[in-house]
């Protein structure tokens, strides 16, 4: 080691503590905090201090009607739509990969409700879906003779539809992923697999599919993270409601931190929310194979 | 090779896209013509508007008046410009220079500091936001845009991909400057930061994106109108806004605006922002 080294470490830190400063107090404290806070009962509107009551905030989880049906409608919007939006975004990487006139407007289109915000397309769906006879929604369904739905007030309707929403938002980001992805793929197997005779189909579900494994695991575990992490869409569009039919884990951990400031109990819902996170990523990693991928 | 296909089937992906097309950019379609539209109650809603007018804009602008008389729907916009523009500047900032520190310096506890960042990616942003919220009230933050914007003045995202970019420069161009008796600070900010203006471009655009959009804290820490950003302003009004279509789509397309005015320019960065995530290299 030189003299000057010294120095230089204290320069090396300087050059990183004003991120760290800012992850040690928002990131490095509050998943501390937070844990804590779990096993304490706190609330913010007694202005009381946080009282260690051990595991009973996880026991009564367990016992609580809606967070259990929070948990449940989290995971079924979960299965409506991460298969839907991948498949989807797939679907229209396959059918805007070629080269032909208009694939442009087509790609540009389809990728427009990915840069609208969040809120934006909330309000826009809430007013299209909104159940009066005159929403757009029901309009269109008038033109087949089919009757005005409560798109968003009919329980068995409400998540499909927010699901859909998410779906139109989000498939436009999937399609990009696996158009990049499909670039990256050497011509020459395509050509190689036609000397051999195979036709689009084969060329697809040998060729394209699982070389496009790692764009999937990808996309897969990201997008199963946010579904699990749904909130904005359904804050606006139902609040959670008709009845509980739409309230998900953070919808509900918002309630109780937010609305009673029931800060502990929150804590141990984020801590569950966590908890999922890290076990189903776990889960995912394993069904896609032991392959480096990331 | 590329034998061309049958013109039926040529036929059909053409309908097929263009119908999905259609389908996809009709709730923006109809959100423009309906602020177009006089409001004349709901039926008048049509895609095409046969009458336009801007009075919904005006109306919209001055509607944050009936709840407080010095907020416009201006405030908020220049709200949300102060909040995205420094945040996207000091993160920029302080990523980089984390980034170069971890990429270029030789130290003890660098590898600590390189895991430590990597960590945060795993880390969802709700599990922390309740301290979160408790710390910046510790802080006297609440209600105030310096809430709003000092949480997210870093990232571990950013620390990671500045730390990619720098690997990947040769360490002669350092070398040399460092013989001619360059410092640290100069290396980095003469001659680093140029070498990455991509990533820069790439983070910027990432980070405008993503604070342009955001909403859930400004939802828990923000209850002044003065103080909302567009985003929150326009669900506060919602409610009350419900059977005016006419104004809120208005006020939504102004919220809007700047977003996809910056995607139709800056396309191509946009894109490499959005997949920056999830390619490698």
């Amino acid at each position: 080691m030189k003299s000057r080294s010294l120095k230089d470490t204290i320069v090396s830190y300087l050059f990183c503590a004003p991120a760290y400063l800012i992850f040690t107090i928002f990131i490095f404290v509050p998943i501390i905090w937070s844990f804590i806070l779990s096993f304490t009962d706190y609330s913010l509107l007694t202005f009381g201090k946080p009282e260690f009551v051990g595991l009973a905030n996880y026991i009564e989880l367990f016992k609580d009607p809606v967070f259990l049906r929070a948990v449940l409608n989290t995971i079924y919007y979960s299965i409506l739509y991460v298969p839907t939006t991948l498949v989807i975004g797939f679907i229209f990487a396959l059918m805007l990969n070629d080269d032909f006139p208009g694939r442009n407007f087509f790609r540009l289109s389809m990728f427009i409700p990915v840069v609208v915000p969040m809120v934006v397309a909330s309000i826009v769906w809430m007013l299209i879906l909104s159940a009066h006879p005159t929403s757009l929604a029901n309009r269109l369904l008038g033109l087949f003779g089919i009757p005005p739905k409560g798109w968003l007030t009919d329980p068995k309707l409400a998540m499909l539809s927010v699901a859909m929403v998410m779906v139109w938002k989000t498939f436009g980001y999937k399609m990009l992923l696996y158009l990049a992805a499909m670039q990256s793929i050497p011509y020459e197997l395509y050509e190689s697999a036609e000397l051999d005779g195979a036709t689009g189909w084969k060329k697809t579900i040998y060729i394209t599919i699982p070389l496009l494994k790692p764009t999937t695991f990808f996309l897969v575990v990201t997008s199963v993270i946010d579904s699990f992490q749904i909130f904005t869409p359904i804050y606006i569009m139902t609040g959670g409601g008709p009845g509980y039919a739409t309230t998900t884990l953070v919808n509900y951990l918002y309630e109780k931190g937010f609305k009673e400031f029931e800060m502990g109990y929150a804590s141990a819902i984020s801590y569950v929310l966590f908890l999922m996170l890290i076990i189903l990523t776990f889960i995912q990693k394993k069904g896609f194979g032991s392959e480096e991928i990331f | 090779m590329r034998k061309r296909k049958k013109p039926i089937l040529l036929l059909f992906k053409y309908l097929l896209l263009s119908f999905v097309s259609f389908f996809t950019l009709l709730p923006l379609i109809w959100m423009i013509s309906t602020s177009l539209e006089p409001d004349k109650g709901l039926e008048s809603y049509s895609l095409i508007p046969k009458e336009v007018t801007f009075r919904n804009y005006v109306e919209a602008w001055n509607y944050p008046k009936l709840y407080d008389p010095n907020v416009t729907l201006g405030t908020m916009f220049l709200n949300s410009i102060i909040v995205s523009s420094i945040i996207t500047v000091l993160s920029l900032l302080f990523d980089s220079m984390a980034g170069y520190s971890l990429a270029r310096k030789r130290f003890p506890g660098r590898n600590f500091l390189f895991w430590l960042a990597l960590s945060t990616l795993m880390i969802p942003f709700y599990v922390v936001v309740i301290p979160m919220y408790l710390i910046t009230m510790k802080l006297g933050l609440i209600n105030t845009l310096t809430g709003l914007i000092i949480p997210f003045i870093s990232s571990g995202f950013g620390v990671f991909l500045f730390r990619q970019t720098f690997l990947s420069i040769p360490l002669e161009l350092e070398e040399a400057a460092r013989i001619d008796g360059a410092g640290d600070l100069f290396i980095y900010w003469k001659i680093m930061l140029p070498l990455v203006k991509p990533t820069i471009a790439t983070m910027a655009i990432f980070k405008v994106l993503w604070s342009w959009n955001m909403f859930f804290w400004p939802l828990l820490i923000i209850q002044d109108y003065s103080k909302m950003p567009i985003n929150l302003g326009l669900t506060i009004f919602r409610g009350q806004y419900v059977t005016k279509w006419g104004l809120l789509t208005a006020g939504m397309i102004i919220a809007t605006l700047p977003i996809i005015i910056l995607f139709l320019t800056l396309q191509k960065w946009f894109i490499r922002g959005l997949t920056a995530g999830a390619l490698k290299g």
